[in-house]
């Protein structure tokens, strides 16, 4: 039996209803799968292929239960199996440069060999995996490989060189790396930054490049900032974000990034007050040290070609406290970059030490169960000293 | 059977393959004809940003599992069998992440927004989506098996291990909500037919 079949049982006026439904139903458009997406999955097999057992079972038949029925079964079978395997990487420790090796113990220790270790077969990092949300793959990859590339000794640039290959495959054909509504946003200003920032020069690369441009210029207000909400003049958490992916798309010769940078940092010179306060929105008269810090950021580095602009982070970055009580890894970043920008180096390594006391202490950062560990370790990372 | 071109294989074919030989090419042809339907399979279920995620999650149990194929099974049972349980793995990390979600909206945070609710705004006018992702799953789970992959109820039955019957009941069911909710007024003044004696579950 089948639909139809099934149709045909019911009353005349009934089935004649239904049909129309399902036909209505069958007419629905569907979505398009990405061009990359059948790619993604070869690789991921190829790395499954060659990290993973084959794994056996009882056949399976379509009249039967066909998993479930030896569910248990296969749970066994792979917990032996995936214990038989980490027993093998354990005492051999073979050169697979894969996340098949364990993990650090202590994300704190190493974050930066922390993140290397968990990278995809894919180059981007789960969020799933490490007690974030899936949604935000495409920013905590991009902070991640910013995390990467920071580190001292380089030991990590063929990560950076796959995550930014997985930032390209991602993103899609109008510019954005994914995502709806307000993560969409997130992800795209911040993986666009990434992008700009340390992908290899290359068509693919210039290519990629001028699809986010686009979407950034397509998003960005008539007064220069960027929101999650539509209707708003801008946010400065997302403009900021904005301005430093434009200035470094810029940096790389993409010329449609000069205007919308242009018109982002005076948007975010328009945000800060004369004394030093910078709120989420512009006309709000609330203070926040992460913004302030972000902004002071932004424009000692992205605003450092315009007249004023530098001088204007100074300006901000000098009302920023180095001490602060509570763990936000994101607002200690910031700090610890504006700090650097303006050659404060004293102040930048207090807020270090504060961020290694309150990890001691095991405060928890505001937004680890959403960022999870990618997050925390990221933004660690790119707060540590180079 | 290596008389017909790769391209020209039916599934089963290919999938013998890769259980016997690891056969990549094969692979690759069952990626490539498949990876749409089940696209829509996870968009129609409500997953609004990690479909593309969970295809390859689906694809890689395929391989993983390849050994447990045999040939009297057909493929596309096999494949949203495969399908069916990377959803119930799904559903239940949702569940984890709204509970994490509920403890921390008392502690909102303007730079890392959370997604928007995708039913903020609604105003009663469901358009199809809706009207599908209003369906509770068991229901929904029929329709898109039978209406969308076009399987035939016994298919349906194995996959989702109930009764054909049941089958039948949860798809009359699920098109009489879905009536109800996309032509109310339709739905009100005809006269609601139970189904045959024996389909209930």
């Amino acid at each position: 039996m089948n639909l139809n079949a099934h149709l045909s049982e019911l009353p005349a006026a009934e089935a004649a209803a239904f049909r129309t439904l399902v036909a209505r139903l069958q007419a629905a458009p569907q979505r398009e799968p990405s061009p990359q997406l059948a790619s993604r999955i070869l690789a991921a097999v190829a790395s499954e292929r060659t990290q993973r057992p084959t794994l056996n079972a009882q056949p399976i038949t379509t009249n039967h239960k066909p998993v479930t029925s030896n569910y248990r079964l296969w749970r066994w079978a792979a917990a032996l199996a995936a214990a038989l395997l980490a027993a093998v990487t354990l005492f051999n420790r073979p050169a697979a440069p894969l996340p098949a090796a364990p993990l650090p113990a202590n994300p704190a220790a190493d974050p930066a060999a922390w993140l290397a270790a968990c990278q995809e077969a894919d180059g981007a990092w789960q969020p799933a995996r490490h007690g974030g949300d899936p949604a935000y793959r495409p920013a905590l990859t991009a902070l991640a490989a910013l995390a990467l590339a920071r580190d001292p000794a380089d030991r990590f640039r063929a990560g950076v060189r796959r995550a930014t290959d997985a930032l390209v495959a991602l993103q899609t054909a109008d510019g954005a790396f994914g995502g709806e509504g307000r993560v969409r946003a997130y992800n795209q200003a911040i993986a666009a930054y990434a992008l700009a920032t340390l992908a290899p020069h290359g068509p693919a690369t210039a290519a990629a490049l001028e699809r986010a441009v686009a979407f950034s210029r397509a998003g960005q207000s008539a007064e220069g900032g960027w929101d999650y909400e539509a209707g708003s003049e801008g946010n400065t958490a997302v403009t900021a974000w904005q301005v430093r992916a434009l200035a470094a798309a810029a940096e790389r010769g993409v010329g449609q990034a000069n205007i919308p940078l242009r018109k982002g940092l005076r948007w975010l010179r328009g945000a800060a007050r004369s004394e030093g306060g910078v709120a989420y929105h512009r006309g709000s008269a609330g203070r926040s040290e992460s913004l302030a810090a972000l902004a002071a950021y932004t424009l000692m580095t992205s605003g450092r070609a315009f007249d004023g602009l530098p001088a204007l982070g100074r300006h901000l970055t000098d009302t920023l406290t180095a001490a602060d009580g509570a763990a936000d890894c994101y607002r200690d970043y910031a700090k610890v970059m504006a700090f650097e920008s303006a050659g404060d180096t004293a102040r930048a390594e207090a807020v270090r030490t504060g961020m290694r006391h309150r990890r001691q202490a095991g405060a928890q950062d505001p937004w680890e169960p959403v960022g999870g560990t990618l997050y925390t370790c990221a933004f660690t990372a790119l707060a540590a000293r180079q | 059977m290596d008389s017909v071109p790769i391209d020209q294989m039916n599934d089963a074919d290919l999938m013998l393959r890769v259980r016997g030989h690891d056969d990549e090419a094969a692979f690759g042809l069952l990626v490539s004809r498949h990876q749409k339907p089940l696209l829509n399979f996870f968009a129609r279920s409500g997953v609004q940003y990690d479909s593309e995620d969970l295809v390859q999650q689906t694809f890689l149990r395929l391989y993983r599992y390849r050994q447990r194929y045999v040939a009297t099974a057909k493929f596309t049972t096999f494949l949203f069998l495969l399908a069916r349980q990377v959803w119930i793995d799904e559903l239940r990390r949702r569940q984890r992440r709204e509970r994490l979600a509920e403890s921390l909206a008392a502690e909102p945070h303007e730079e890392f927004a959370a997604p928007a609710d995708p039913s903020a705004g609604a105003q009663g006018d469901l358009d199809l989506a809706r009207a599908l992702a209003a369906l509770p799953e068991g229901l929904r789970q029929v329709v898109e098996l039978a209406v969308y992959q076009d399987l035939p109820y016994a298919e349906v039955a194995g996959i989702l291990g109930i009764p054909v019957g049941t089958v039948k009941s949860r798809m009359f069911n699920a098109l009489a909500k879905l009536r109800a909710l996309l032509e109310p007024e339709a739905a009100a003044a005809a006269p609601r037919q139970a189904p045959a004696k024996g389909d209930r579950p």
